[in-house]
């Protein structure tokens, strides 16, 4: 460590110094278009833009007395809840064959799972457009959203169980077996226990991406709106406050929802620790 | 459960224990069933469709099964679509190169400078943006950019500038700065993840030995860094190829990208010439990952990695 920091010294202050003005301009250009919106929702000018002209919660009561907002606020939740339910349910039984089973062509699994979050929505948007409309004849709804949003929410769940079952030693369970406990007892009582934690986290990630979700949904919603097709629609006729304290809300709904996801897994392990001794 | 006999290495367990034949052997890979679904039927068919579409005709709005390259004669021979492909490759460069030109030295900052109990912190500082919405994202800086925007409004007030200039919305500037900003996370979460694994003694070993810091850099970090800066690279360029909504935002008609002529297509119920629109970009993509499917580290991109 003393060498390490002695090489530090030898890089100099300087640079030191000039890497953290760097970081923090990062972090202004990050949050600054952010902090932005929030700040233009409170504003009193009724354009929704500069200059300031006052404080005002007046947007916000708008909104939540506004039906077409209302409306896209159920479908949206509906949408976001069947998302979640799928995702969770496929990404979490994939992830076991994925990290026990000695698959074939493991690199190419590995892409293949990333694939739908990596390749643009737009994609995968146009090609259900296609396969909804011209070979099933569906009818475009918030179902057939649900579908699309599931194909880009699924792999985030698969990753995150996918990596705390990497992490967790397949002899408890096998010592579990040993013990007599049957299949139902060692899901349970041994496993879901242990990714339980990444399970509920992939299901928190998988509901925010629904709540945030756009283009696939633009494709594949027909004539209902969810809150971001709402905004996406008002935004085309020109900013409002309105839509800034709408989007504010949503931001907020987002930030909340995301730092549970982080924060729970890490408090699930702190607690386990901390019951240990008093087990022994 | 006679798993007692079995032998002791974890991945063979299932197969080798006695009493379950094929039936366990299939049962392993029974988790994937409900994925095979999903992505067979809602993915994978999709993508055969987009494929089989681009080689068929659309004659009065009713699709004709018959096999020819119209739809891709058609697009390159009209230059505003061509023109707007090859603008679409050079905004995804130039974008991606500024991405990863800014995420190194905040990821060696991080890295370098900041104590470990740290790190987590920040880093998730930085993909939080993500996980908030990307239409809220692209939106919020119209804010900025706008004719009555916070620059325009700065440089008026600094006297600069009289009247608001469009220079900084509706063009292609505009899209490449928002598109820096969208993906910018994947860029740090990757680059950081590969630089935490680095082994800093080599780099100090190198210097011990009498080389200078540039060359210590240029010889032993960023080989090592490779697949690291290869995956920051295809997590940027991949999505941004296909961007749509930020241009159609803030690009304006000099800032639009061949996502724009897609949905215009589609939109105009020109299902077959949008889809050999998509499949030029899919066809990017697939060659893209084909090349540099060894060096992807998947599970950094997204910060799933333990």
């Amino acid at each position: 460590m003393a060498r390490e920091a002695e090489a530090v010294a030898r890089h100099g202050g300087l640079a030191r110094g000039l890497y953290g003005v760097w970081a923090v301009l990062i972090y202004v250009f990050l949050f600054a278009p952010i902090v932005l919106l929030v700040a233009f929702s409170f504003n009193a000018n009724q354009y929704g833009t500069f200059p300031f002209t006052g404080w005002t919660t007046h947007w916000y009561g708008q909104v939540f007395s506004d039906y077409q907002i209302k409306d896209a606020l159920s479908t949206t939740l509906k949408v976001a809840i069947e998302v979640t339910i799928i995702s969770t349910v496929v990404g979490t039984a994939a992830a076991f064959p994925l990290v026990r089973s000695r698959l074939p062509f493991r690199t190419g699994v590995r892409i293949g799972m990333t694939l739908p979050i990596m390749i643009p929505g737009l994609l995968i948007g146009v090609s259900l457009l296609i396969l909804f409309t011209s070979v099933f004849h569906f009818q475009l709804s918030p179902q057939t959203a649900v579908i699309g949003q599931a194909v880009y929410t699924t792999p985030f769940v698969l990753l995150l169980v996918a990596a705390r079952l990497q992490g967790f030693d397949p002899a408890l369970e096998r010592a579990a077996s040993d013990l007599g406990a049957n299949t139902y007892k060692r899901l349970r009582y041994v496993v879901l226990p242990l990714i339980g934690p990444a399970v509920f986290a992939g299901a928190l990630f998988a509901f925010t991406l629904s709540l945030d979700e756009f283009i696939i949904t633009l494709f594949l919603i027909g004539g209902h709106n969810t809150l971001p097709i709402y905004i996406y629609t008002q935004v085309k006729f020109g900013i409002t406050p309105e839509v800034n304290a709408l989007a504010s809300l949503l931001l907020a709904a987002s930030l909340v929802l995301i730092a549970l996801a982080f924060v729970l897994p890490i408090a699930a392990r702190k607690a386990r620790r901390s019951l240990r001794p008093r087990r022994a | 459960m006679e798993d007692v006999a079995a032998p002791v290495t974890p991945a063979r367990t299932a197969e080798t224990a006695p009493g379950r034949g094929v039936g366990a052997a299939v049962g392993q890979y029974a988790g994937f069933l409900p994925a095979l679904l999903l992505y067979g039927v809602f993915f994978l068919v999709p993508l055969g469709l987009i494929v089989a579409y681009s080689f068929w005709q659309t004659i009065d709005y009713e699709v004709v099964h018959d096999w020819t390259f119209d739809n891709y004669r058609y697009f390159f021979s009209v230059p505003t679509y061509a023109h707007t492909l090859w603008a679409t490759l050079w905004v995804s460069f130039v974008a991606t190169a500024i991405t990863i030109a800014m995420a190194f030295p905040f990821a060696y900052w991080l890295v370098r400078y900041v104590p470990r109990r740290w790190q987590a912190l920040l880093l998730v500082l930085v993909i939080l943006p993500f996980w908030t919405s990307y239409l809220l994202r692209v939106y919020s800086w119209i804010n900025i950019l706008g004719p009555e925007g916070a620059i325009n409004r700065f440089l008026r007030r600094i006297g600069l500038i009289d009247q608001p200039v469009s220079f900084f919305l509706y063009d292609r500037p505009a899209v490449i700065l928002v598109l820096v900003y969208l993906y910018f996370p994947f860029a740090a979460l990757t680059l950081y993840a590969s630089l935490e694994r680095f082994d800093w003694n080599q780099f100090k070993a190198a210097m011990d030995l009498g080389a200078p810091p540039r060359t210590a850099v240029t010889r032993i970090l960023i080989p090592q860094m490779k697949p690291g800066i290869v995956t920051a690279v295809i997590f940027v360029f991949i999505p941004v190829l296909g961007e749509y909504l930020a241009p159609q935002l803030v690009g304006g008609a000099r800032g639009v990208m061949i996502g724009n002529l897609i949905v215009n297509f589609f939109s105009g119920a020109q299902y077959t010439r949008g889809a050999a629109a998509a499949l030029l970009i899919a066809g990017l993509i697939v060659v893209l990952l084909v090349i540099f499917r060894r060096s992807l580290q998947v599970e950094d991109a997204y910060g799933t990695r333990g």
